[in-house]
């Protein structure tokens, strides 16, 4: 657990000291401050549109900083032969892995955690409490990233980080997706279909469990028991995932 | 116990864009004995590289074994008692010195209440105590390298594995880096490096294992070294006339005239003392004499000049094979 930790505050410290997320953060900001500025135009939903761009906002480039830190990161360490300093030490592959993955998860947190500050503040400064939903809808993004990591550290683990980041992004929208898709093919499709639909219903994450933006947004109930499942399934899928990653990256020579 | 056992170690590779594999290691077979300093030596290509990172666990042999005092390459255990230079360190140009040593530390499992003092000392040994707020983004190859050699022995491991680590260094650190391996020998830790630098390398170790396209070519031990590094002896003479050495064939292998003095070269130290006494006793005076001794370099240049030969040159115990005639002595 120890060297899980350090691998992950390396990866942490390594991810703040880069650029990338101070431009991930100032995209956000700007996401968010056009919002502000633009809200005039929306007649008496000033608020919701604030709210509900600036929650897309912390969703998207959480999960793109999740791809990006993700997809380099190991790569990185393999290309320019860091990882012979961590993989010869007794460190397995499997606690390098997890800690990699718990490193970008920690970075892309402080991101969201920034966004989520910079969203309060202008529901404030426009005479709006943030609602309890908003802080779970921005929990739940952060969950989603996460998930989005551990796609994207799997499939660094055998592909370069254009193709991982490429691979992630494609499970981002199809996970997006796969519960519109099931219900299509359920609807539409043959038998063949709905055998294709139901596998990748089960195999992609269904992101759709993260996403309470809806209910933030327009000040609807939401169940905290529905909070606490999407939690368990994002640990279930990405402990999935990371041990999935671990069987391919075992495998792996470092030539 | 040995520190180091390979055994008959094969690997292959194939090419980026070929399915034809490509031996590079054909039945390696070495051992590194606990306390002993190994020198690796091959010409670029050899299989050195491949060969360490077997023994690191960072790639598998296709066959053979590998143990690292008795415990399979690249086991939890085995990596504990390992300290690992590579070739051309890349660290971690985000990390202060520090922050890197306590990361390192950290993974190779020292107690949180030892590592700063560990750093400390370590940072006085390479000489780098005052950069240890600096950023490694900043540092000379001469540093890293220095930097590279904390890392490894932050742990205080048995055996340290050590690739090229006088590349990259002045004089003044390489100086540095051969007086704490001189150092941590003495302290009965097992070193096992490759260099390119051969006078370090002859300075340093107990014997020296030559690899040759895959294969030990041949491993030679310090007094083997001594023996052979006893070459040539030249004898400068004032007043040598012809004939003076006749019926010395066999202990003279030139005498060449240069103005009024001679230089004589005799084959064996043997034949120095029937040399000398002939020159005086036809009436040339010796001004001196002087060995030329062969360095591990001329040593090793002669062994890749040699042909190549099939696979498995040198058994674990040390005997040759299938050695063509042409290989035994110098």
């Amino acid at each position: 657990m120890r060297r899980v930790a350090a691998v992950a505050i390396n990866t942490f410290r390594e991810s703040v000291r880069e650029r990338i997320l101070v431009v991930a953060a100032a995209f956000g900001a700007v996401l968010m401050g056009g919002s502000v500025f633009l809200s005039p135009l929306a007649v008496g939903a000033r608020q919701k549109i604030v709210m509900d761009v600036g929650l897309a906002a912390i969703s998207i480039v959480g999960v793109l900083a999740a791809v990006f830190l993700g997809g380099t990161l190991v790569h990185k360490e393999v290309d320019r032969k860091a990882i012979y300093l961590v993989l010869t030490r007794p460190v397995s592959r499997s606690a390098y892995l997890a800690g990699k993955l718990a490193g970008v998860v920690l970075a892309v947190s402080l991101i969201v955690a920034v966004m989520a500050v910079v969203l309060a503040a202008a529901l404030v400064l426009g005479n709006v409490a943030p609602r309890p939903a908003v802080f779970a809808a921005v929990y739940l993004s952060l969950l989603e990233a996460a998930v989005i990591a551990s796609i994207v550290v799997f499939f660094s683990t055998f592909t370069t980080p254009m193709l991982a980041s490429f691979f992630a992004l494609c499970c981002f929208a199809a996970g997006s997706l796969s519960n519109d898709l099931r219900v299509f093919a359920e609807k539409f499709g043959g038998a063949g279909t709905r055998i294709a639909a139901d596998a990748f219903y089960y195999l992609l994450p269904n992101l759709r469990v993260f996403n309470l933006r809806h209910e933030a947004v327009h000040d609807l109930p939401f169940r905290a028991v529905d909070v606490a499942l999407a939690t368990g399934y994002a640990a279930v899928y990405v402990a999935a995932v990371l041990c999935v990653a671990c069987l391919v990256f075992r495998r792996r020579e470092f030539a | 116990m040995n520190a180091i056992s390979v055994s008959g170690v094969t690997k292959s590779f194939r090419g980026d864009m070929s399915l034809k594999k490509r031996e590079v290691l054909r039945g390696v077979t070495f051992e590194a004995r606990s306390g002993e300093a190994l020198g690796f030596l091959g010409s670029n290509g050899a299989g050195k590289t491949t060969s360490i990172k077997i023994i690191l666990g960072l790639i598998r042999a296709d066959g053979g074994t590998v143990e690292l005092f008795g415990r399979p390459a690249g086991c939890r255990d085995a990596a504990s008692r390992t300290g690992y230079l590579p070739e051309m360190p890349y660290f971690y140009p985000h990390l202060t010195l520090a922050e890197f040593l306590e990361f390192c530390g950290r993974l190779s499992g020292v107690p949180a209440r030892d590592l700063a003092r560990r750093i400390d000392r370590v940072l006085e040994t390479v000489d780098l105590a005052p950069h240890r707020g600096l950023r490694l983004k900043g540092f000379s190859k001469g540093m890293l390298q220095r930097a590279g050699l904390a890392q490894a022995i932050l742990h205080d491991p048995d055996l340290l594995v050590l690739d090229e680590p006088f590349s990259g260094l002045d004089p003044v650190g390489r100086r540095l880096v051969r007086d704490v391996l001189v150092d941590l020998k003495a302290r009965g830790k097992t070193i096992f490096f490759s260099s390119h630098i051969l006078p370090d390398m002859e300075a340093l170790c107990d014997r020296v294992a030559i690899i040759r396209d895959g294969v030990i070519a041949k491993t030679l031990g310090l007094d083997e070294l001594v023996r052979l590094g006893e070459g040539r002896i030249e004898i400068t003479a004032r007043g040598v006339r012809p004939g003076t050495l006749a019926g010395l064939d066999e202990c003279v292998s030139s005498a060449a005239p240069r103005g009024e003095e001679t230089f004589v070269v005799v084959r064996e130290q043997r034949f120095v003392r029937s040399v000398i006494e002939r020159l005086y006793e036809r009436g040339a005076d010796v001004i001196s004499v002087a060995g030329v001794r062969r360095s591990l370099e001329d040593i090793f240049m002669q062994e890749i000049a040699r042909p190549a030969w099939p696979a498995r040159a040198e058994t674990p115990g040390g005997e040759r094979s299938s050695e063509p005639a042409a290989f035994v002595g110098f």
